[in-house]
This record gives structure tokens, C-alpha cells and sequence, in this order.
């Protein structure tokens, strides 16, 4: 829209009329104030400002109209019969005027000038927007950047405190697993104590006062029995809970291991007559001592739960396998050893496989096999330690089969986890 | 010949002496109830001493493994062997008595039978043979000597 003052009537229809002939929108105001009035309240793309005006002229509008923000920038062009001086034109232009036009003048000429200048204010203003519009997207993108590196700082503030935390908590948990490791043994200690008490009295009851009451010697006889039991009880749980003294791990004959468990489990072997069978075996990482419990364990499972008619055969072999797997195929030479422990025995429903490793879980009555159901959760937590893992077969009454497989040698070669609960 | 026994159970040491007396009516028995007063009692005598400690580890006052450091150190007593003779064989317990200068690590039997085995192997073969009697208790009663 295009803005045309003059004092002048006559003046401002007939270039209105003139404007409006080149389909420009136009408005009018006749004195330097309503003009003003007027760019305050509409939006101008040119203001056409006669000079000689009463109360303010047009050079006092010119310099109001640069010295507002939102007017700055609209072109005014002068037009003026008056004031044609040179002096003039130059004021005009020094008070913010982009031209200056005297009359008479060709309406031809003025359009092209107006044609100009609107278009130059246009082409401004869209500048202008652009260039808003791009110091908004800045200032949009520099605020997402600095949120992204706030919730970077938050982020790895977080993680660090959950780091801290967890840290502490560890630490925590483990000074308790020690505690507790450490309660065990002196508990286990304790109890030790005043059961083999018992066991020692009732052994001198006895030998010194009941060798003619035969009834009250097989009472006495049962109250050593069950502090046996009790005494193997906190021998099994000391071994599954202590901090074993030995947790070095070192290059393990197994053929040794086996050996030895073997000669430990010598009177039970000869007892039942078992009959066993070991082919040759491999060398290992690991630590001897818990390796040796752990066979004694499987072995003496497999000794104590043998069919109450049959002599116990049992059948210990490895081979060399890729990875931790009971399928993986056998090779000549892999990073795992698969053991395999079979017997004969009694077998167990494959149902209570999840059962028979862990703790205190028992499958049968204590009157039909002894046993304080700490045994294979023993072995169960060795080949763990050695990141390995044990698995059995069996059906009922049709034996039962082991299958051990460890690692040839351990990650890190000089630590075995400690034995904690 | 005279055996020192330093253990704070006095129904053990009853027992212990009552068969002790029962294998070998002429071994001595001496008894003491801590390290402290087996020391004392060993330091301050004129009699002969004990040809053989059999040594507890869980006592008061002075426990079985400062004791048997006191007597390895002490030139007039590091010569007497001493038998540690306890409830419960931890490994480490007998790693580190066997290091510190004890002859042997006995558990205490829980029959007896048992303890008549212990003592009588280990009275027949003194004063000259104690290393192969404890061999003999080691093949006869092998589950609770460590040796």
C-alpha cells in the first residue's frame, strides 16, 4: 500500500487516481501528523510526502518516519511544486527521502519510480524476513544444541552416579558375601564342636555302661548315626561355602584328580564292589582341590545311588569339543573337554533334573540313601567357577550319565573365582 | 616319659588321660588349659620335661598357634615335639601349624577305639620312633591325621 500526504486535496486524489490507475492500493492522509497516525497503524510499501505542509513538513515527517523502527525502512519519495532548490533536495535526501521530485512531473516517470522503489521495498522486506527467519532457526538450532549438551551432561551425570552407586553397592555386596563366608565357617566351626562331643560320650556310654543292654545300645547307635549325618551336613555345607584356601588354578591332571578321588572313595569302592572304568583323560586349567571335590561328588553320587542288587560299574571318559555345548561335535583338539561320568545306578526321572543340583534338595528318603543334598550343588558351583557347566541324563532305574564340560584353559589363568554362597 | 596335653576342655582332657592311662599306665600325664599356663608350667619346673605336646588351637588367653610359636622359639623347648590335636582340619589351620614347626595335625577322634589307635601308636613308638608310629597311625587311622 502506498501512502500518499499532502496537504493539498486536489493533489492527493489526483495522484491517487493515478496510482490506482496502475491497480496500486492507496491511501491518503493530509497532514504530517495523520500521517504519521497512520504508518504507526497500517503497513506501507512507499510513502509519496509533499514538502510544504502546515504544522509539520515533509522533511519533519521524513526524519520521524527513519527514526521509527517499524517506518525505517519504507522509501518516501518527494514530491513538491515549492521547494525546488537545490538546498531542498538535499535536505530531502538528508532526512531520508530515496528521491525527489519536483513538479511538474512525468506521471510516467513517477510510476516507473514508484514501480522501483515498492519493488525494492519488497525485495527488502523479503530479506528481511529471510534473514529473521534464519536468526530464529540459529538461535532455534544453537537452544537444541545446548539442550542436547545439557542431556549429554545429565546423561553421563546419571551414569556416572548410577556407576558410583553400583560401585558402592558391589562393594557392599561383597564385603557381606565375605561376612557371611566368614559366619559360615566360624558357625560351622562352632557347631562342630559340641556334636563331636556328643558323639564322643555317646561312643563312651557305650563302650563303658551298655555292652549288656543290647536295646539300649542300638538307641545310643542311632543317636551317633544321626550326628554323623549332621557332622557330614556341616562338613558339606563348610566345603560349598568356604573361601577355599587354594584358589590358584594351575595345569590339572585329570587322570590324577581321578585317581586320588578314587583312592579317598577306596572302602565304599571296595564295599560295593563297584567296578570302574576311566580312559585316559586331559590336562586342564583349574584348581586341583576343587576339581578333586567335584569328582569325588559325581563319582560318590554315582557309588551311593547304585541299584541295591547290582554291583556298581561305572564309566569315566572325555572328549574335545569347540564350545560349551552337550551337542557340539567331538574333535581332535578344542578349547572345551567334555567329561562324561556314567553309571549304572538308579538313575532319576529326568522331571527332577532341576532339582538334583541344587541345594539341600534330595530325591530319595534318608532311609533309603544317605546324603545331605549339598553334593552335586558342590559340583554344580565348581564347574561354574571354572565357566564351565555339568548336565545329567538319566531315565529312572537306568543310570544316570554326567556330562562335565570345563574349559581346557581358564581366562584367567591364575584366579578361580573364590567359593562364596 | 611324660605327654603334655594343653587343651581348655576339660571332658576331653578327662577322656584323654583316663585311655592315655588305660594304653600305658607309665606314660605321665600333664595337663594345661591355654598356652599361657602350659608355658608358665613348662619354664618354671625342675622335673624333666614333657617328651610330647599334643596342642589345641581354639583356647583362650593364648591360643594353640602362639603357643607353639612361644615354644619354637624358645631354645629350651623348640625340641619337644608337638602334636596339634584339634576339632577341625582346615586346610589353612594345618598348612600353618605343619609351616610353624608342629610335627603332625591329629583331629580329635570321635570314638574310643579311635583315640585308643591315636595314642597307642603313637605311646609304643617313643621315645625313639615317633616319626614312624604316626606313619603307622597315618596307614591304621589315616582319616584324621594329617602328617
Amino acid at each position: 500500500m502506498i501512502l500518499i500526504v499532502d496537504d493539498k486535496e486536489e493533489n492527493l486524489f489526483s495522484l491517487k487516481a493515478l496510482l490506482q490507475l496502475h491497480s496500486y492500493t492507496v491511501d491518503m492522509a493530509s497532514s504530517g501528523e495523520l500521517a504519521l497516525k497512520k504508518l504507526l497503524k497500517n503497513e506501507y510499501e512507499l510513502i509519496i510526502l509533499d514538502v510544504q505542509m502546515p504544522e509539520m513538513d515533509g522533511f519533519e515527517v521524513a526524519e520521524a518516519v527513519t527514526g521509527l523502527n517499524k517506518t525505517k525502512d519504507i522509501p518516501i519519495i518527494f514530491l513538491t511544486a515549492v521547494n525546488i532548490d537545490k538546498r531542498f533536495i538535499s535536505l530531502g535526501y538528508a532526512s531520508g527521502g530515496v528521491d525527489y521530485v519536483t513538479k511538474p512531473f512525468d506521471a510516467d516517470l513517477l510510476l516507473l519510480k514508484v514501480k522501483t522503489f515498492t519493488r525494492l521495498y519488497q525485495q527488502h522486506t523479503n530479506l528481511k524476513n529471510i534473514q529473521q527467519s534464519l536468526e530464529t532457526e540459529i538461535v532455534t538450532r544453537k537452544k537444541a544444541q545446548e539442550d542436547l549438551m545439557q542431556a549429554n551432561l545429565s546423561l553421563e551425570e546419571k551414569v556416572a552416579e548410577r556407576t558410583r552407586s553400583l560401585v558402592e553397592l558391589n562393594s557392599g555386596l561383597e564385603s557381606r558375601n565375605a561376612e557371611l563366608a566368614q559366619y559360615v565357617t566360624l558357625a560351622s566351626h562352632d557347631l562342630q564342636e559340641p556334636l563331636r562331643k556328643v558323639i564322643t560320650f555317646s561312643h563312651v556310654l557305650d563302650e563303658k555302661y551298655l555292652q549288656d543292654i543290647p536295646a539300649a545300645r542300638q538307641d545310643i547307635n542311632k543317636i551317633i548315626a544321626s550326628c554323623e549325618r549332621m557332622r557330614n551336613l556341616i562338613n558339606d555345607f563348610l566345603n560349598y561355602s568356604i573361601l577355599s584356601a587354594d584358589l590358584t588354578s594351575t595345569s590339572v591332571d585329570l587322570n590324577q584328580v581321578v585317581r586320588s578321588t578314587l583312592e579317598d572313595l577306596e572302602v565304599v569302592i571296595i564295599e560295593k564292589d563297584a567296578r570302574i572304568e576311566i580312559e585316559h583323560l586331559a590336562t586342564i586349567e583349574g584348581n586341583a582341590g576343587q576339581l578333586r571335590q567335584l569328582f569325588q561328588n559325581i563319582i560318590g553320587n554315582s557309588l551311593k545311588f547304585s541299584k541295591k542288587e547290582t554291583a556298581p560299574e561305572i564309566r569315566i571318559w572325555n572328549e574335545f569339543v569347540t564350545e560349551k555345548s552337550v551337542d557340539a561335535p567331538a574333535v581332535e583338539n578344542g578349547d572345551f573337554v567334555r567329561i562324561y561320568v556314567q553309571d549304572n545306578g538308579i538313575g532319576f526321572d529326568q522331571q527332577y533334573l532341576h532339582k538334583i543340583f541344587t541345594m539341600f534338595q534330595r530325591l530319595h528318603s534318608r532311609a533309603e540313601y544317605e546324603g545331605t543334598g549339598i553334593g552335586l550343588a558342590l559340583v554344580r558351583k565348581i564347574t561354574e567357577k571354572h565357566n564351565g557347566m555339568v548336565v545329567a541324563n538319566s531315565c529312572e532305574n537306568e543310570g544316570a550319565t554326567f556330562t562335565i564340560i570345563l574349559p581346557v584353559l581358564q581366562p584367567e589363568p591364575h584366579k578361580i573365582n573364590e567359593l562364596i554362597i | 616319659m611324660i605327654f603334655l596335653l594343653v587343651d581348655d576342655d576339660q571332658e576331653d582332657t578327662q577322656l584323654f588321660e583316663e585311655i592315655l592311662n588305660e594304653v600305658d599306665p607309665r606314660i605321665g600325664f600333664e595337663a594345661a588349659q591355654n598356652g599361657k599356663v602350659a608355658l608358665q608350667k613348662l619354664r618354671n619346673r625342675e622335673a624333666a620335661l614333657p617328651n610330647l605336646i599334643f596342642l589345641d588351637l581354639n583356647m583362650p588367653l593364648m591360643n594353640g598357634k602362639e603357643c607353639l610359636a612361644e615354644l619354637k622359639q624358645d631354645p629350651a623347648l623348640k625340641n619337644i615335639p608337638v602334636i596339634i590335636y584339634t576339632t577341625s582340619a582346615h586346610s589353612r589351620d594345618i598348612e600353618e601349624t605343619l609351616m610353624a614347626g608342629a610335627l603332625c595335625f591329629i583331629t580329635k577322634p570321635m570314638g574310643l577305639k579311635d583315640l585308643r589307635c591315636v595314642l597307642s601308636s603313637i605311646a609304643s613308638s617313643l621315645p625313639n620312633q615317633l616319626e614312624n608310629g604316626l606313619k603307622h597311625l597315618n596307614d591304621t587311622c589315616g582319616a584324621f591325621v594329617v602328617y
